[in-house]
């Protein structure tokens, strides 16, 4: 009997994985990530499933996320699960949560606000994660995920 | 239970840094510094950093300041500073922070008040930042309503003119949520009070209305606050010249009004007040003014942790 489970995205040897992304969001994380340009990536749109009824998925080949990376992630797609395999063996399994309160990572979309003139990160509370928005520490303008500007 | 304790060494950046215990401590205690006379600021020095031109506000500190013995320096626009030479805000404020025992700042930037607050360790005051907060203006406004109305509870408010860039209704729509008020907004659709603003106050579960009519507004108010169509925060001339005279309040509209009706005004006013108003018992904008003085001097001394003598 072949037991081989069927994937729409292949297997990865080494690298990371991004699963349970909601569902188009997928184009808009690679585009936040940065990779290096010659970064073997494959990704799935609109695939089924049992807990979210879509989702997306991104497989990155010989690529570790790092933190702010893996945080600017769960500011996008807040139910998301980060997987670093190693040799096609799972070496490490995180649920990608926002933080209550970050520093950088974004920008605050107020022309008004004293953080686009001054040489400082911007500080953000996190208001709802249903949808995502947050909150400039220093003008209160309340922001839309949709809205994000990211900090380079 | 509050104590002039809990004020010492605090920053002053937005209203909803304070209960309302805390206001109503600062509001007895301006009450007892309108009367006092003695001097506990002596040997203090208040610096003023107005990056942002300023009347009232600017000479009611340091009127406040004076009175109670103590030295104001500063700066009363940007282009005396270094900020034209590229210097950071940041840095001017580290740099007088070595000069001064309190910083009062007023800036064009929203979040200006809170970035230097960050940056030293004596106590800030908020004098206003961009369309964002004037605390110090809304602690006035509210010991002026209690002056004139007699009580701050339940009281229906009406704000009129530009409640889109005007901080000062900003700042204070919010904060009457803490004292069960009525409020009505009266704008034109384009000065309407922002979204944010309008959420929080469904959040806090005030009770509000809008309508584009002062005169429908006028009747039952117990408060009517009036603004000035402000020209320096339009980016647009045209835009400016559509609603600058959006509402002019006149004796005529005052027949209709209550007998205690007071009538509050951040000043400067333009045309939205008509001259022949400033007569009636109603009009409280240069009493309100005034009273600035008092609040302002019980809220630095009780900052510098020197408001004993006078409280006691």
């Amino acid at each position: 009997m072949n037991t081989e489970k069927s994937y729409a995205v292949p297997k990865l040897h080494s690298g990371t994985v991004i699963d349970h992304l909601r569902a188009r969001t997928a184009l808009r994380c690679l585009q936040v990530l940065r990779l290096p340009e010659t970064t073997r990536v494959t990704v799935g749109i609109n695939l089924e499933s049992g807990r979210l009824g879509r989702k997306d998925i991104i497989k990155i080949s010989d690529y570790e996320l790092r933190g702010d990376q893996a945080a600017k992630l769960a500011l996008i797609s807040p139910d998301a699960t980060l997987s670093i395999i190693r040799d096609y063996k799972l070496h490490g399994k995180h649920d990608l949560t926002p933080p209550l309160r970050f520093r950088g990572l974004l920008r605050c979309i107020n022309p008004a606000c004293i953080t686009r003139s001054e040489p400082v990160r911007g500080s953000f509370i996190v208001l709802s994660n249903e949808p995502v928005i947050v909150r400039c520490e220093y003008c209160e303008r309340s922001i839309d995920a949709a809205d994000f500007i990211w900090a380079k | 239970m509050v104590a002039a304790s809990d004020f010492k060494g605090r920053d002053v950046i937005t209203v909803g840094d304070f209960q309302r215990d805390e206001i109503l401590f600062l509001l007895d205690a301006a009450d007892r510094f309108e009367k006092g006379h003695a001097s506990p600021l002596a040997g203090a020095v208040v610096a003023t950093l107005f990056f942002e031109p300023s009347t009232r506000t600017r000479l009611s500190f340091e009127s406040a300041v004076g009175r109670l013995g103590g030295q104001c320096i500063g700066f009363a626009e940007a282009g005396v500073t270094s900020q034209t030479k590229g210097e950071s805000l940041t840095d001017t404020v580290r740099v007088v922070e070595g000069y001064s025992d309190l910083l009062l700042i007023r800036h064009p930037k929203e979040g200006a008040a809170r970035l230097a607050a960050e940056y030293v360790d004596i106590p800030v005051v908020n004098c206003g930042d961009g369309a964002h907060q004037h605390p110090t203006q809304t602690f006035l406004d509210l010991y002026t309503i209690r002056r004139e109305v007699g009580r701050l509870d339940g009281l229906h408010v009406v704000f009129a003119g530009d409640l889109r860039y005007g901080r000062a209704v900003h700042s204070l729509v919010t904060v009457l949520a803490l004292f069960d008020a009525r409020i009505t907004l009266v704008s034109p659709g384009f000065l309407r009070l922002p979204e944010e603003q309008l959420d929080a106050l469904e959040s806090l579960g005030v009770s509000y209305g809008e309508t584009e009519a002062l005169e429908e507004a006028l009747p039952d108010a117990d408060v009517l606050y009036m603004t000035r169509v402000q020209r320096e925060r339009f980016t647009d001339p045209l835009e400016y010249e559509r609603f600058k005279d959006a509402y002019r309040l006149d004796l005529e509209m005052l027949t209709h009004a209550r007998e205690k009706l007071a009538i509050l005004h951040p000043l400067p006013r333009v045309t939205e007040i008509a001259p022949e108003v400033d007569a009636r018992p109603h009009a409280a904008y240069f009493r309100q003014a005034h009273y600035g003085v008092a609040v302002r001097k019980a809220l630095i001394a009780l900052l510098l942790g020197r408001a004993d003598e006078v409280l006691r």
